[in-house]
C-alpha cells in the first residue's frame, strides 16, 4: 500500500490523541467514581486537592509511582511482572478499530472566519478560567488543616500548565488573524477518525478482549497466594461465560449491518426510522424492534467482562481480600486500575458503535468538514460519557450477586437469550423489515 | 517490511515453540503457547486473511488455551515430573519423531509455494461461510457431532449421568 507522508502524520496524530484520551479518562473516571460514590452514599468524598478535588487523582497517581514495588518471595518474578502489562495492552489497543467521528478531506486552507475565532478565543479563555479556579483553591487547600506539600505543589502545576495552554491558545488565534488564510498541508487527504479501519473490526476487539483474561489468570497464579488464585480462576470463568453471549448479542447487529467492519455498522445507523409517514426516530440500532433485547444482554455482559460490580467476583473484598490483586503494590496495582477503567471506556464505546448510533447525532446531518468531525465527535464522547457514569451509578446502586446466581444467569438466561434474539433479527431481515 | 514482519513473528513463533517444549514449568509452556499462537496470527494477517487471523486469536489463544490453562492451575502442577521411561521407548520416540522431521522438510521443500496465487484472493468472513456451509458441510457436522460427544463423555466420566441413574434406581 502507498503511504505518503501526510497518511503517516495523520495516523500519529489519531493515535496520540486517542491514546491520550484513554489514558485521561483514567484519573476523570476515578474522580467521578470517588465523588459519585459519595453522593449516592450521602458523603463528601475527596473534595481538597483542587477544585472539587479534581486533582485528587493525580496526587493519587503520583503516590503509586513513589510508593515501593513489592514482589512476593514466593510469587513467579517473571510472570508476576509481565501480569499486569497482559492486562493493560489489549484494554489500549482494542479502541483502534472503534470510529470515533465523521470522515471528512483536509479542506485546502483555513480561513480566519468568526466561527473558527470562536471556538479558538472561547478554548483560550476556557482554559485560563479553569487555570485561575484552579490556582486559587490550592492556595485555599495550602491554608487548610492537613495539607500535604506534595499535593499544593501539583495543584500549583496544573494550574500553571493550565494558563500556558490557555496562552498559547491565544497565540494561535492572534498568528490565524494576523494570517488571515493558513494552507493546509496535505490538502484532499481524507482524514478518518478511527485508527485502523480492518475489514473484521469486531472480530479483532474480542479478539483481543479474549486475551485480557490471561492479565488476571496470570496475576492470580503467579502471586502464590491462595486468595489471589481463586480470584483469578473466579474471574476467568466468569469472563469465558459472559464472552459468548456478549459475542453473539452483537452479531445482531453485525447481521443488520451485514458487514464485520464497524464503521459500516454506524453508517447503517445514521438513517431514520419514519413512522405513520410523519414521526423520524434514528435508526439507532437500540430503536429497532428487534434490537433493544441485544443490546440489554450485551450491556449486562459488558459488565460481567469487565469485571464490574454488581459481578465484579474476581475482587470481592468480602470473601477474597482483592481477589488477583491482593499482592500487588504501587504502579503494578496501578496498572490493574487502569486497565480497568479503560476496559469500561472500550466497552462503552462498543455499546455506543454497535447500538446506540456511534458518533451519530440525531435529527442533525453533519456535514464533511471539519465541524461536523468536531460535532460527531463530541457526541461520540458524550454518548460514552453516559455510559460510562451508568457504570458508575449501577456500582454503587446494586449489591454484588452470588457466584452460582452469576454463572447461571449468563449460561441459562442470557446465552439463550442472544441466541433467540439472532433469529428475531434474521427474521426481520428476511421479511425486508429492517 | 514484510520480510522484516515475517521474520520477526517467526522467529517469535519458533522460539515460544521451543520453550513450550522445553520449560518444565507447565504454566509458563501453556503461556508460551499463547504467543506462539498470536505470532502464527500475524503470518495470516501477512497472508492477507485477517478473519482466519482474528479467528485463529479467538479459537485458540482466547478459548482453548484458557482452559488449558485453567486445568493446570485448578491441578497446581507446579513442576513435570519426568516419567519412568525404557531405554527402548526413548530409542524408538527419538527415532521416530527424528525420521518425522526429515520427511516434514522433505516434503515442504519439495512442493514449497514460494508465492501467494494469482488473482483476487478473498478469505472474508462471507467467503469462509459459504465454502464452511455448502463444499465442506459434511466434515463441519462431523466435527461438530465429535465434540458433542466429547461432552457427552465429559459429563460421563466426572460422575453426573451415573450419579443421576442411581439416585433414579
Amino acid at each position: 500500500m502507498p503511504f505518503d507522508t501526510a497518511d503517516i502524520v495523520l495516523e500519529a496524530i489519531k493515535i496520540a490523541l486517542v491514546v491520550g484520551l484513554l489514558l485521561n479518562v483514567v484519573p476523570v473516571m476515578v474522580w467521578v467514581e470517588r465523588r459519585g460514590s459519595a453522593l449516592i452514599q450521602d458523603r463528601l468524598g475527596p473534595n481538597r486537592v483542587g477544585p472539587f478535588g479534581l486533582i485528587q487523582a493525580m496526587a493519587d497517581a503520583l503516590k503509586f509511582i513513589l510508593k515501593e514495588d513489592v514482589i512476593p518471595e514466593q510469587a513467579h518474578k517473571w510472570l508476576y511482572t509481565i501480569a499486569p502489562m497482559f492486562g493493560l495492552i489489549p484494554a489500549l489497543t482494542t479502541i483502534a478499530v472503534v470510529p470515533w467521528g465523521r470522515a471528512f478531506a483536509l479542506p485546502q486552507s483555513i480561513v480566519f472566519t468568526p466561527a473558527l475565532s470562536a471556538i479558538v478565543m472561547g478554548a483560550a479563555l476556557g482554559a485560563i478560567l479553569l487555570s485561575i479556579v484552579v490556582i486559587v483553591s490550592t492556595n485555599r487547600y495550602r491554608h487548610r488543616e492537613g495539607a500535604t506539600k506534595l499535593n499544593t505543589v501539583i495543584g500549583f502545576l496544573v494550574g500553571a500548565a493550565l494558563l500556558l495552554g490557555g496562552l498559547a491558545l491565544i497565540g494561535v488565534w492572534a498568528a490565524l488573524k494576523s494570517a488571515g488564510m493558513v494552507s493546509v498541508p496535505g490538502a484532499g487527504h481524507l482524514f478518518e477518525p478511527i485508527i485502523a479501519d480492518v475489514p473484521v473490526g469486531i472480530l479483532l476487539i474480542f479478539a483481543l478482549a479474549s486475551l485480557s483474561v490471561y492479565g488476571v489468570v496470570t496475576a492470580g497464579w503467579s502471586s502464590a497466594n491462595k486468595f489471589s488464585l481463586f480470584g483469578g480462576i473466579r474471574a476467568s470463568a466468569q469472563m469465558i461465560s459472559y464472552e459468548l453471549a456478549l459475542t453473539l448479542s452483537a452479531i445482531s447487529a453485525l447481521m443488520v449491518a451485514g458487514s464485520l467492519r464497524l464503521t459500516d455498522v454506524v453508517a447503517k445507523q445514521t438513517g431514520y426510522f419514519v413512522l405513520f409517514d410523519t414521526i423520524k426516530i434514528p435508526a439507532w440500532n437500540c430503536f429497532s424492534p428487534a434490537m433493544w433485547l441485544s443490546m440489554i444482554v450485551f450491556a449486562v455482559s459488558a459488565f460481567a467482562e469487565t469485571n464490574r460490580l454488581p459481578f465484579d467476583f474476581a475482587e470481592a473484598e468480602a470473601e477474597l481480600v482483592a481477589g488477583y490483586h491482593t499482592e500487588y503494590s504501587s504502579m503494578k496495582f496501578a496498572m490493574f486500575f487502569m486497565s480497568e477503567y479503560i476496559a469500561m471506556t472500550t466497552m462503552s464505546a462498543l455499546v455506543v458503535t454497535l447500538f446506540l448510533g456511534g458518533w451519530d447525532i440525531p435529527w442533525y446531518n453533519e456535514p464533511a468538514t471539519f465541524i461536523g468531525f468536531l460535532l460527531s465527535a463530541i457526541a461520540f464522547l458524550a454518548k460514552v460519557g453516559l455510559l460510562l457514569f451508568i457504570f458508575v451509578w449501577v456500582r454503587w446502586t446494586i449489591p454484588r450477586l452470588k457466584y452460582d446466581i452469576l454463572m447461571r444467569v449468563g449460561w441459562k438466561c442470557f446465552l439463550p437469550l442472544a441466541v433467540v434474539n439472532i433469529v428475531l433479527v434474521a427474521w426481520f431481515i428476511g421479511m425486508g423489515w429492517i | 517490511m514484510h520480510f522484516a514482519i515475517f521474520f520477526f513473528f517467526a522467529a517469535v513463533a519458533v522460539i515460544f515453540a521451543l520453550v513450550v517444549i522445553l520449560h518444565r514449568n507447565p504454566v509458563v509452556g501453556a503461556l508460551s503457547l499463547v504467543a506462539s499462537f498470536f505470532a502464527l496470527a500475524v503470518m495470516y494477517v501477512l497472508l492477507e486473511a485477517p478473519f482466519l487471523a482474528a479467528l485463529q486469536v479467538i479459537v485458540y489463544a482466547g478459548a482453548i488455551m484458557v482452559l488449558f490453562l485453567f486445568v493446570i492451575m485448578l491441578l497446581n502442577l507446579k513442576h513435570q515430573v519426568e516419567p519412568a521411561t525404557r531405554p527402548i521407548q526413548q530409542f524408538l520416540g527419538y527415532t521416530g519423531s527424528a525420521l518425522f522431521g526429515i520427511a516434514l522438510v522433505y516434503y515442504l521443500s519439495k512442493y514449497a509455494v514460494t508465492q501467494l496465487p494469482s488473482g483476487p484472493f478473498v478469505a472474508d468472513a462471507r467467503t469462509v461461510g459459504i465454502k464452511l456451509f455448502e463444499a465442506y458441510i459434511f466434515p463441519f457436522e462431523m466435527v461438530s457431532i465429535l465434540l458433542l460427544a466429547a461432552i457427552v463423555g465429559a459429563l460421563l466420566l466426572s460422575g453426573r449421568l451415573s450419579g443421576r441413574r442411581e439416585v433414579a434406581e
